[in-house]
């Protein structure tokens, strides 16, 4: 259904996308996943016909949107990680003028609007200007808007920044729920990895503008097979415990976790000793040590040597 | 195009506070600055040391035979603090035979006070030799052949002129405001995404820009116009009769100002610094362009050519030409070609400046 191949942006000096190439089956729900200045929105901005790439190619259905973006224009969804709605109009209001620009009229909008308002639970708010708002609920109108005309392809940018977990459990239940009843295909960007976990079928990771893996949860984290997470929990951290950390033959990654430490190591290595004995000398008292299974977090760590929010 | 049109209408109607203030604001200034438009009356100041009190009042019942100025007696004592204390510019002081002025401070309406003391003094006089010379006869002032020699511009008084240069100058002045706060409304639809969100819809970017620019369009449009049926109706301010050339030369000037509008948003990135720019910009350009004052009281060149590059300057030539003078479209047609040219220049660059920014 949407096809990208060899995507690239370049601002004056900066590239911002380089070289991505990525693919959406029709009813797929599929996850961009990086930290923040990854490219991601980059990306999307150029699926979406906002931005002009510097180079490659974008096929929806089979047809260029470079050449003609009013093929996919009308059967997008865009939710962008800002809040892209007049706060002085009404939630109603914003969402009639959004379904008049995609052609609905009378009786159709209305019924349009009632409808979306109830799938994003704000029926009795509706009347209500949007700056009166909690932030949960400016982020489900934002999302209402994106669905007026029910997309064949909804892409979102970083949906759930900055709310509260209620108002970002709702949507989240919502796009799956979307995805599964209504066959959307969704493309959902996130630096949080349990909403890709959650909600993902496949999944493309980014750093520093370039595709680094791709492939359903299992298969990116089969990569990390021949590994294994450890989680040290410390009563204080120290500076050279983490150095020796680091320099241990064994250990291939370690970055500081909640309350401890979280370290990468090759399967069926006996380092429990190692790490007690080094935490006595750097008078580290240790808490706990877990053995985790991987995560998408643990597979970005790996590629990158960095946290994803860091 | 009407979506976005009727959209940006319904912003305004939830929020009008911005173009409600701007056109309460157009009104007092006029009508503080302007007093009721045209009905200003110049009152002289007058004494005599020489003259008794009977003849004094003869010559003031002679000088008081006209509508533009009143001749008021006052004791020289009173008439010199008041000079002193800046309250009026000159007074007439009036001997049997001429006249002399005390003057405090220069103003444009001695000259035009002078004129008609000369010649009320002057036709007096020449009846009283007259007189003289036939003492036996009654002699009266009776023009038989009357030559009456007067420019267009003649006929026009200073307070006249003086009227329309506060009515359509601080009307232009608000209207600008107006306008270009309005237009902010894109530099900042542009940061909240909601532009953004627009540009990925169906719609056109043409029809976007279209429906953004007829609304501000609009808003200039009516903002001026209420002004001026509010001048009309209720200060019974006189717009003579070429409504025609008033209505076109309003619209080249909104169109070129919505324009230099475009260009601004364009050049200026974000919307906190537009709110330093256009306070700047439009005070400067009615500084500039006569909004304030009359153009003819700046000598030096270079500020008379600057005023040449601001579309207040022409608006207000073609709005004066057609009020003041009846000039129909066929006379205004340079400052209203001006406008438009200007309208078409900073459109273009404005467009062009604003969408290689992406």
């Amino acid at each position: 259904m949407l096809q990208v191949d060899d995507l690239r942006k370049k601002f004056k000096s900066t590239t911002a996308v380089d070289g991505v190439n990525l693919y959406l089956n029709e009813g797929e729900s599929v996850g961009l996943l990086g930290p923040n200045g990854a490219g991601k929105s980059t990306t999307i901005s150029m699926i979406s016909t906002l931005l002009r790439p510097t180079g490659g190619e974008i096929h929806f259905k089979g047809v260029d949107v470079l050449k003609k973006p009013e093929v996919i224009r009308p059967v997008l969804g865009v939710v962008p990680q800002e809040i892209a709605l007049y706060e002085e109009l009404t939630a109603i209001e914003n969402m009639k003028f959004f379904g008049k620009t995609y052609g609905l009229s009378g009786e159709n909008l209305k019924n349009k609007v009632a409808e979306v308002l109830e799938l994003v639970g704000l029926t009795d708010r509706g009347k209500d200007r949007v700056k009166e708002f909690s932030g949960g609920m400016k982020r489900r109108i934002n999302m209402a808007v994106a669905l007026m005309h029910d997309p064949v392809l909804l892409i979102m940018d970083e949906p759930t920044v900055g709310i509260d977990p209620q108002s970002r459990n709702y949507i989240l239940e919502m796009v799956r729920d979307l995805n599964k009843t209504k066959n959307m295909t969704i493309l959902y960007t996130s630096h949080y990895m349990e909403e890709v976990e959650r909600l993902c079928d496949r999944v493309y990771i980014m750093d520093h503008g370039q595709i680094i893996a791709s492939g359903t949860q299992e298969e990116l984290k089969s990569i990390l097979s021949s590994e294994e997470t450890l989680l040290i929990e410390v009563q204080e951290k120290s500076a050279d415990f983490i150095k020796k950390l680091s320099v241990h033959p064994s250990i291939q990654q370690v970055v500081e976790a909640n309350g401890g430490y979280k370290v990468i190591t090759a399967k069926g290595e006996d380092l429990f000793s190692d790490i007690f004995n080094l935490a006595k000398s750097n008078q580290v008292k240790i808490r706990g040590v877990h053995v985790q299974t991987p995560t998408l977090e643990d597979v970005f760590l790996h590629m990158t040597g960095r946290k994803l929010r860091d | 195009m009407f979506t976005v049109f009727n959209l940006q209408w319904l912003r305004l109607k939830r929020e009008p506070a911005i173009a409600v203030m701007f056109l309460v604001m157009s009104v007092l200034f006029v009508f503080f600055m302007a007093g009721t438009g045209g009905q200003k009356v110049l009152t002289v100041q007058t004494f005599s040391d020489d003259l008794s009190e009977s003849q004094t009042e003869e010559w003031i019942d002679r000088l008081n035979e006209t509508d533009a100025f009143v001749f008021e007696i006052q004791d020289r004592a009173t008439i010199e603090k008041q000079i002193q204390m800046n309250q009026v510019a000159f007074a007439l002081e009036l001997n049997e035979d001429n006249y002399k002025y005390l003057v405090g401070q220069d103003s444009q309406f001695l000259m035009a006070a002078n004129q008609h003391v000369e010649k009320v003094y002057r036709s007096h006089l020449k009846i009283a030799e007259v007189n003289k010379q036939f003492p036996d006869n009654e002699v009266i002032q009776k023009e038989f052949i009357g030559i009456e020699s007067r420019s267009l511009e003649g006929v026009i008084s200073n307070s006249e002129e003086s009227s329309a240069n506060v009515i359509t100058g601080m009307t232009l002045y608000f209207s600008v405001f107006t306008i270009l706060f309005g237009l902010m409304n894109i530099a900042v639809e542009k940061r909240s995404g909601t532009w953004d969100r627009l540009i990925s819809t169906p719609l056109k970017k043409s029809q976007i820009y279209t429906g953004q620019l007829l609304h501000h369009f609009s808003i200039g449009i009516l903002q001026i116009g209420i002004c001026f049926f509010i001048f009309y109706q209720f200060f019974n301010y006189n717009f003579g009769t070429q409504y025609l050339s008033i209505v076109v030369s309003i619209l080249a000037f909104v169109f070129a100002v919505v324009s230099l509008g475009m260009l601004i948003i364009s050049i200026v990135r974000s919307p906190q610094q537009l709110q330093a720019v256009i306070p700047i910009t439009a005070t400067g350009m009615a500084m500039l362009g006569g909004a304030f004052w009359p153009l003819e009281i700046v000598s030096n060149n270079i500020l008379l050519g600057l005023a040449r590059i601001t579309p207040i300057y022409f608006g207000m030539d073609a709005l004066k030409g057609a009020i003041l003078y009846n000039q129909g479209i066929g006379e205004i047609l340079q400052p209203i070609s001006i406008l438009l040219l200007m309208g078409v220049l900073f459109m273009g660059m404005g467009l062009n400046l604003m969408e290689s920014k992406k």
